[in-house]
């Protein structure tokens, strides 16, 4: 079966270089038959690839032992789930999740395909045939999942018996869907990306690229959004150490190309609207790609230390190569075909829509840059001083949180500008509610106690930015409230739907400022350590959490600690909790299962850290946090979610391409200057 | 078996690779070589469309709407010049810039009234004066 496998990609590989360049001369020659033939060896590349994936998960689900792979992250006791995810649970098996997800992307674009923007087609295919044929090479020549055990004395392949398993800190539900779920928006930048590229080399008039790959950029755009909140969700329920966010180095890595991206779905609305920005959209789109790209590399080369220590491999030098000729070609396509990227417009007035998507983009980019630079500084401070020095949580903290406070003023100033020019009049129509709702909850704040400066104007601006938004819906609805006579709330739906784009849009901010009121709590957070015998009781705000008893036990897969504990708030009683210290038989690593009391206000986070006899006394310790307003991240998230959504479905009034012949009247100013 | 396997599978790819017959090659859907600015144009009416809402929900001055809707007219005004500069360039017959004939009682209402903002028009036109709206037989393309 393994050779099969090897075979399989081998010829993938073989394949999907053939595509590549039997598209290009295809287009080139003018031969139509060959461009096909490219085209057709994408779907088999797909073919071949899902052939291989086919053997490498049969053989982890059924236990196939002599399969390397499978020995070292499958085992008998691991429930299918987790026999199945394993198959991305490894370096060699997520490089070949990453080539069959490109595959499946690339044959969903050569179908949509087939009979529209056959000028760039064979270059799309050409480029991502490309990038499929890196990985391909990664998974046939470095990272072959295939490989077998053999014996060092016989040199006979040897099964072992058993397996060691996936690493437990991956044996967590949110932690079988969150590498998929980022993979899927690394992967699906590519798509945007190969048809920007191609667009430059056809020299293509108009923005054809963008309206094609719109939905591609969002969709992309989101499985990175909920891989990473994924991701934090799990550091925050799993991990243990009482938090969702530390800055390791991985999580900066799916941040990177969030923030770019973040940045191109914004400064491609001025291309659309205006004709604008049409360079930086390129050099965005391109970043992007070559992020997700980077945070690849990152995660498996493992070239910064990080807690996702389970990425140690010698294929880094082949990432840094194939990132420093792809940027090399395409700053060299961008700069060459740069007449025609001229802006068809330019920018009216800085009191405007324009310059305040101006502004989100260059703070964007230099949160970006921030992060790249915390994350690369070990590697840049061992290459020039032969001393690793890392950055600390705090340094980011420093940085990250004003810029991310004044982005998020920002996604409540942008809709308030009217495009190209906002008068005094408008400006003071627009602002007025939402400055005062902010400076109301601010003073409400500061009278009530609260004194941490980033805490109160970090939900004062959610505040602004939340009236901002809700005016938006308000406004409109009472619009078409008063002119077709439903209720609000009909309206508010009819009112989305005309614009699915623009409201789907705001809910996304909507998600975003919830998620923020999330993060401010942080800025209140309580925290204590105790050691604990049966009958002692800790206190924490407003909690009395008593030990009653303490537990042991052995399922097969994982030996576990347990301690029960009572839970009361100013003396009225909640119930129990139960924190749980897991020790896996095979792999002989640890997991702590928290225990989180969640409500809308706060969370009660109890994290058992180790079971102990003292003398004669049985000992528990316990790290006891409350987390205020915790709960609206993953409430934001959900928000986040169903907004792009929203934006994702067509709009009711669809853009219409008017034919050229026809002009139409205007009522008022019907004499037009040129 | 694995000889077979391998065999079998490498055949199959290069058959499904090499055999492309006539009959298999997609017809492209025509392009317009005025589809770029046909775009640019449909993207001017949808800015006047949106800043009529933002007019009417109170959310601009009305000095700000009457520049901003002048400079999108003058844009207009740009692209339809472009599109005569190509027409003559690609030596087609110059199309009249003028409306089309009245039709039946039925389409001419619905070409003179617009069903998104309401306003009425002494002749029918196919897109909104007021907010840049298909009207007529162009509405029929909506998606409802």
């Amino acid at each position: 079966m393994e050779n099969i496998g090897a075979l399989a990609i081998l010829l993938a590989l073989c394949v999907a270089l053939y595509a590549a360049v039997a598209s290009v001369v295809g287009k080139l020659k003018s031969k139509p038959y060959l461009i096909l033939s490219g085209e057709r060896a994408v779907l088999a590349v797909w073919v071949l690839i899902t052939v291989a994936s086919g053997i490498l998960v049969y053989a982890l689900i059924t236990g196939d032992f002599h399969f390397a792979y499978a020995a070292g992250h499958s085992n008998h006791a691991m429930p299918t789930l987790y026999k199945f995810t394993a198959w991305w649970g490894g370096q060699e098996g997520s490089v070949l999740f990453w080539g069959w997800l490109l595959s499946s992307y690339s044959v969903i674009v050569v179908l949509q395909n087939q009979r529209r923007h056959r000028q760039m087609m064979p270059y799309v295919v050409a480029i991502l045939s490309g990038v499929q044929s890196f990985f391909l090479f990664l998974s046939a020549f470095l990272v072959s999942p295939f490989e077998v055990l053999v014996s060092s004395v016989t040199h006979a392949i040897t099964p072992v018996v058993d397996g060691l398993g996936l690493n437990p800190q991956l044996q967590y539900p949110a932690m079988a869907i969150h590498p998929p779920m980022l993979y899927l928006g690394y992967v699906g930048f590519t798509v945007p990306f190969a048809f920007a590229m191609a667009s430059l080399i056809t020299k293509q008039k108009g923005d054809a690229w963008i309206h094609t790959t719109r939905r591609w950029t969002i969709v992309a755009w989101l499985f990175l959004s909920v891989g990473i909140i994924l991701g934090s969700g799990w550091a925050y329920h799993a991990l243990g150490w009482g938090g969702y966010w530390a800055w390791d180095p991985v999580e900066n890595a799916s941040l990177l190309p969030w923030l770019s991206g973040t940045a191109f779905l914004h400064s491609v609305m001025m291309q659309e609207k205006k004709g604008m920005m049409k360079i930086w959209n390129m050099v965005l789109v391109a970043s992007t790609f070559f992020l997700c790209i980077f945070g690849t590399f990152l995660t498996r080369s493992g070239v910064v230390s990080s807690v996702h220590a389970f990425a140690q491999s010698p294929i880094g030098k082949y990432f840094v190569g194939f990132l420093t000729i792809g940027i090399a070609a395409t700053v060299y396509l961008i700069l060459e075909r740069r007449k025609f990227l001229k802006s068809e417009s330019h920018l009216e007035s800085v009191v405007s829509r324009e310059s305040s998507f101006l502004f989100n983009n260059l703070v964007l980019l230099a949160s970006c840059f921030a992060v790249l630079w915390g994350t690369l500084f070990p590697v840049i401070t061992e290459a020039l001083s032969d001393e690793k020095i890392g950055l600390d949580k705090e340094w980011f903290n420093r940085l990250m949180i004003p810029i991310g406070l004044f982005l998020l003023l920002l996604t409540g100033v942008g809709p308030l500008f009217a495009w190209r020019r906002t008068s005094g009049e408008s400006l003071r129509k627009n602002f007025l509610v939402p400055c005062a709702a902010g400076l109301t909850l601010a003073a409400v704040l500061f009278a009530g106690g609260a004194r941490s400066p980033y805490g109160i104007v970090a939900l004062s601006f959610c505040m602004f930015v939340m009236c901002a938004i809700l005016l938006e819906f308000y406004r409109g609805s009472r619009a078409i409230h008063q002119k077709d006579g439903v209720n609000y709330l009909k309206a508010a739906i009819e009112l989305t739907h005309r614009n699915t784009r623009r409201y789907g849009g705001y809910l996304v901010h909507m998600g975003i400022v919830l998620m923020f009121v999330g993060w401010s709590g942080s800025a209140f957070n309580q925290n204590i350590m105790a050691d604990v015998g049966i009958g002692d009781t800790v206190h924490i705000g407003p909690y009395a959490v008593e030990a009653v008893d303490f537990h042991t036990g052995d399922n097969g897969n994982y030996v576990w600690d347990s301690a029960e504990l009572k839970v009361s708030k100013n003396g009225d009683y909640l119930g129990e909790m139960e924190p749980e210290k897991r020790l896996y038989t095979v792999s002989k690593q640890g997991l702590t299962h928290v225990a989180i009391r969640t409500r809308l206000n706060e969370d009660l986070y109890i994290s058992l850290a180790s079971v102990e006899q003292n003398g004669q006394k049985l000992t528990a310790t316990l790290q006891l946090w409350v987390f205020p307003l915790v709960t609206w991240i993953w409430i934001g998230t959900a928000v986040l979610v169903f907004g792009t959504l929203v934006a994702l479905l067509p709009s009711k009034v669809a853009r219409q391409y008017a034919r050229t012949e026809v002009v139409g009247v205007t009522r008022k100013h019907a004499v037009v200057e040129s | 078996m694995i000889l077979v396997s391998a065999a079998a599978l490498s055949i199959l790819v290069l058959t499904a690779l090499l055999l492309v017959r006539e009959t298999d090659l997609h017809k492209p859907t025509p392009v317009s070589p005025f589809q770029h600015l046909d775009e640019r144009k449909a993207a001017i009416y949808e800015n006047l469309r949106d800043l009529q809402f933002e007019f009417r929900v109170g959310k601009l001055s009305d000095a700000d709407y009457q520049q901003t809707k002048l400079d999108l007219q003058r844009e207009l005004a740009q692209v339809m010049a472009q599109a005569d500069q190509l027409k003559s360039e690609l030596k087609l017959s110059p199309q009249p810039v003028t409306l089309h004939e009245p039709r039946p009682t039925e389409s001419v209402s619905a070409a003179t009234r617009c069903s998104t903002c309401g306003a009425t028009f002494p002749q029918p036109l196919k897109f909104c004066g007021e907010c840049g709206a298909p009207m007529g037989s162009q509405q029929k393309g909506q998606r409802a």
